[in-house]
């Protein structure tokens, strides 16, 4: 043999924890960076990574991955698959891009947390490359929406969003900076790897990428499907850490930092994912919905993930198995409603055929989220479009910073769930959201959710334009019904129709 | 009712839109990209006084190394990810070449049994050291308040991880010609122990427990790795030629070419810095503090290099004159 196979080298290019004697190991891994649960250095050596790649074999791979995905892209720049794409779906990508585009660069510096300070030195070479999966992640999704900028000003909000405060975007800040950019490593590795990757990027990405295959777009469903090629890689950072954590006698420390990361991302995905898939996506480019979207990759794949580890599932999960079927319908609905404050144009969804799709994946649909839809056709058809537009806020949670919202029709059921903190009332939409504020009050007690910020006067003027300038969205931007209302026409001609009977 | 304006559609992000020049692919996905410098009260939308809210209020914002626009800064290079995939598979092919042709050469069993010695004592424990730079730099660009300075020092950490692979994949190769050398074994003893890495291992673990984003940007890339550069990549591979390993001379000539381009994102980030009235001082300052311990660990490596004579002070003069060349 002229060259060494891989696993003759791997365990030397990862032997490289030493014993620091010009410092002492807590300066070098302060604890509040590095997270090692008062374990030792080498109680992290046993650390090993069910994934392995060198680094020559990661620059090969990822050259032809990117090979790939950019020439997919080059090959169909000229097809005008934008141009002729349903408004439903380049929402999708708007969505997609503002939200998703500056978080994973975010995580690059994430990934580059574990690599400096973990203990564990398998952890550190393998984050190593998850930090540049991400920077990947970060420039390919802008790379992409970049084309279409000059076409589409609200797609300069797949850079512009991460610094705004449009509301999405500080829930979505304030999840991913919650879970990733303020941890220690052995935390983010839980957290974001784990918790995060393992369960929902799977069901972003190959859900994404499926209903893009569907409605043409492949230039999106290869991007997307090729990322989560890295995803799949540097998603198993965290399990080995957290076997290391349960052997030591730390699971309840490793499952509190599961739950708390698993629900806040079931709520931005509540938001983002949910009306995406049940009501952006063109109805016949609908693979699953989302309901089912969430059973095949959270409910079954990932409670498996957790039952492998050891670790017990959410203590909130019945609670969180009755909310895949609601949260998302009440998130569209309020998006709708106040869609001059996103920056892309929802789809409604509501044609009388998605109605029956929606009545027969969430039955009952009708009379819950239906009635409300109603008042808003009514109004649409009845051109009362003042009434069709938001005046004030949403009352929103101060955990995940989304609107608090229930279930409308007969078991109305919204509720706050209040906590008074060192003399502040905060209000939370569920018991889990109150529940992760508990686990680590000053972690979040100072921060002032969008309405708060509002109540405090420091969006001015205290009304519905002063806080579209807030989140410094403007016309041409701020969004409004994707399809002009052409969808109305439908039930403009049923009442016709019924009042010539 | 005033005429409200309605925002059009411009040729690139509206962040690069105001200037006349076409951006490059490098600026379209590299520039602008942190954003947490929003609110200097609270750089992660948290509680403001958070531990981490309150790391990056000191350590990246609260730096006397300052700059109006630290965005601003390009790498002249412009590399991207794609980029330097394809840049670095095209290396690691070279690379791996030499190690197939050389193999079958029997390069290694050729090797004076003095010299592998030198090897297993001076080479094969570098992979600390080159993990130490892998983990010092992945600190200095998550705490960069660029992301294009960002990015040059994730690149440079991904090139450490290449360093630290090569050497391994040596000491394995190594350990099969001469089984009694201690190579894949005493590595760890000599980095910890042994007077010639004394100094390096004391250089990086002060370095490693800087956090002020300056001085730690500073003390890494414009004291510690020069020396480390200097003394382990170009002097070993001098000596190396002088004792009939022409492989070990062209692998760190190999390595030397990531080191040349380190120094050109460092050229441009002094020059830059340098517009700030105050800041050459300032780096000059944290040079002349901690050079000494650089050269302390370059006399002590480079000192037990043999047939290397010159070596200790062709290797300070070397860092030397790269800091004169950026004006330091």
């Amino acid at each position: 043999m002229a060259v060494l196979n891989r696993m003759d080298w791997y365990d030397l290019a990862r032997s490289t924890n030493w014993t620091p004697t010009y410092v002492t190991e807590d300066e070098l891994f302060p604890p509040q960076l590095s997270g090692a649960f008062g374990l030792p250095q080498n109680a992290w050596e046993k650390y090993d990574e069910p994934y392995k790649q060198t680094y020559p074999e990661y620059v090969k791979v990822q050259r032809d991955k990117d090979a790939g995905a950019y020439s997919v892209k080059a090959a169909l720049e000229r097809s005008r698959i934008f141009e002729n794409a349903d408004p439903g779906w380049k929402s999708v990508m708007k969505a997609h891009y503002g939200a998703i585009a500056r978080g994973e660069y975010a995580a690059a510096s994430a990934e580059a947390r574990m690599m400096r300070f973990s203990k564990a030195p398998g952890m550190r070479n393998m984050s190593t490359l998850g930090c540049m999966d991400e920077i990947r992640h970060g420039q390919m999704q802008l790379y992409f929406p970049h084309e279409h900028v000059s076409k589409d000003r609200q797609m300069d909000w797949a850079f512009k969003a991460y610094d705004t405060n449009e509301w999405a975007m500080i829930a979505a800040r304030h999840f991913f900076d919650d879970i990733m950019m303020t941890r220690d490593a052995i935390s983010v590795s839980i957290m974001l790897t784990f918790s995060f990757e393992t369960g929902f990027t799977n069901m972003q990405f190959l859900g994404l990428a499926a209903d893009a295959a569907e409605a043409g777009d492949h230039t999106f469903a290869n991007l997307i499907s090729s990322i989560q090629t890295d995803e799949s890689r540097h998603a198993q950072i965290g399990g080995p850490a957290l076997k290391i954590l349960i052997e030591n006698g730390q699971k309840a420390e490793a499952q509190k930092r599961v739950d708390i990361a698993v629900w806040g991302a079931w709520k931005l995905f509540s938001v983002l994912t949910g009306p995406i898939m049940d009501y952006y996506t063109p109805l016949e480019h609908r693979k699953q919905s989302f309901k089912e979207f969430m059973e095949e990759w959270i409910v079954a794949q990932f409670e498996r993930a957790l039952t492998d580890m050891g670790l017990e599932l959410p203590w909130y999960w019945d609670i969180f198995l009755k909310d895949i079927a609601e949260t998302h319908h009440g998130m569209h609905l309020g998006s709708y409603y106040w869609r001059p404050t996103v920056w892309w144009n929802p789809a409604a969804g509501v044609t009388p055929a998605e109605r029956d799709w929606l009545e027969e994946k969430y039955p009952g649909w009708n009379d819950t989220w239906g009635q409300c839809w109603d008042v808003i056709i009514d109004n649409v058809v009845d051109g009362n479009m003042a009434l069709a537009y938001p005046e004030t806020l949403p009352y929103v949670c101060n955990m995940c910073q989304l609107p608090i919202l229930g279930t409308p029709g007969k078991n109305w059921n919204v509720k706050d769930y209040p906590l008074e903190y060192k003399g502040r009332l905060y209000h939370f939409g569920s018991e889990v959201d109150r529940w992760v504020f508990e686990q680590e009050p000053e972690r979040y007690a100072g921060h002032l959710s969008i309405v708060d910020r509002f109540l405090a006067g420091m969006i001015q003027p205290m009304n519905l334009e002063g806080a579209l300038a807030y989140m410094n969205i403007a016309p041409g931007e701020m969004g409004d019904d994707a399809h002009n209302y052409a969808w109305a026409e439908v039930y403009r001609a049923l009442r016709e129709t019924r009042k010539a009977g | 009712m005033s005429e409200v304006q309605v925002l059009k559609p411009q040729k690139t992000w509206s962040h690069l839109a105001a200037r006349r020049r076409k951006p490059s692919e490098y600026e379209i996905v590299s520039a602008n990209l942190h954003y947490n410098d929003r609110d200097p009260d609270s750089p992660y939308e948290l509680s403001p006084g958070m531990f981490m809210n309150e790391w990056y209020k000191k350590h990246t914002f609260g730096t006397a190394l300052k700059h109006a626009d630290w965005n601003a800064f390009r790498d002249p290079d412009e590399v991207v990810y794609r980029t330097y995939n394809m840049m670095q598979d095209g290396q690691e092919t070279y690379v791996f070449g030499l190690f197939d042709q050389f193999n079958q050469r029997e390069h290694d069993i050729a090797l004076d049994a003095r010299w592998a010695g030198t090897l297993a004592r001076l080479y094969a424990p570098a992979r600390y050291l080159f993990h130490t730079v892998q983990m010092a730099s992945a600190y200095v660009g998550q705490v960069s308040p660029a992301s294009t300075i960002t990015n040059c020092n994730y690149f440079q950490m991904a090139d450490s991880l290449r360093w630290v692979s090569h050497t391994a994949y040596r000491t394995k190769e190594l350990s099969l010609a001469f089984p009694d050398k201690g190579f894949g074994n005493d590595e760890r003893h000599y980095w910890e122990n042994d007077v010639a890495w004394q100094g390096f291992r004391e250089l990086m673990e002060r370095t490693l427990t800087v956090w002020d984003w300056g001085e730690a940007i500073v003390v890494l890339n414009l004291v510690a790795k020069p020396a480390i550069e200097e003394s382990v990549l170009r002097a070993l591979g001098e000596s190396a030629r002088h004792n009939g390993d022409t492989l070990l001379g062209l692998l760190t000539d190999a390595q030397l070419i990531d080191s040349a381009r380190h120094r050109r994102w460092l050229a441009a980030f002094v020059r830059m810095a340098s517009e700030t009235p105050g800041n050459l001082e300032l780096i000059r300052e944290w040079v002349a503090r901690w050079a000494p311990l650089a050269d302390k660990a370059i006399e002590a490596y480079c000192g037990a290099l043999p047939d290397a004579p010159d070596a200790v002070n062709a290797a300070r003069q070397a860092t030397r004159e790269f800091r004169r060349s950026l004006g330091i």
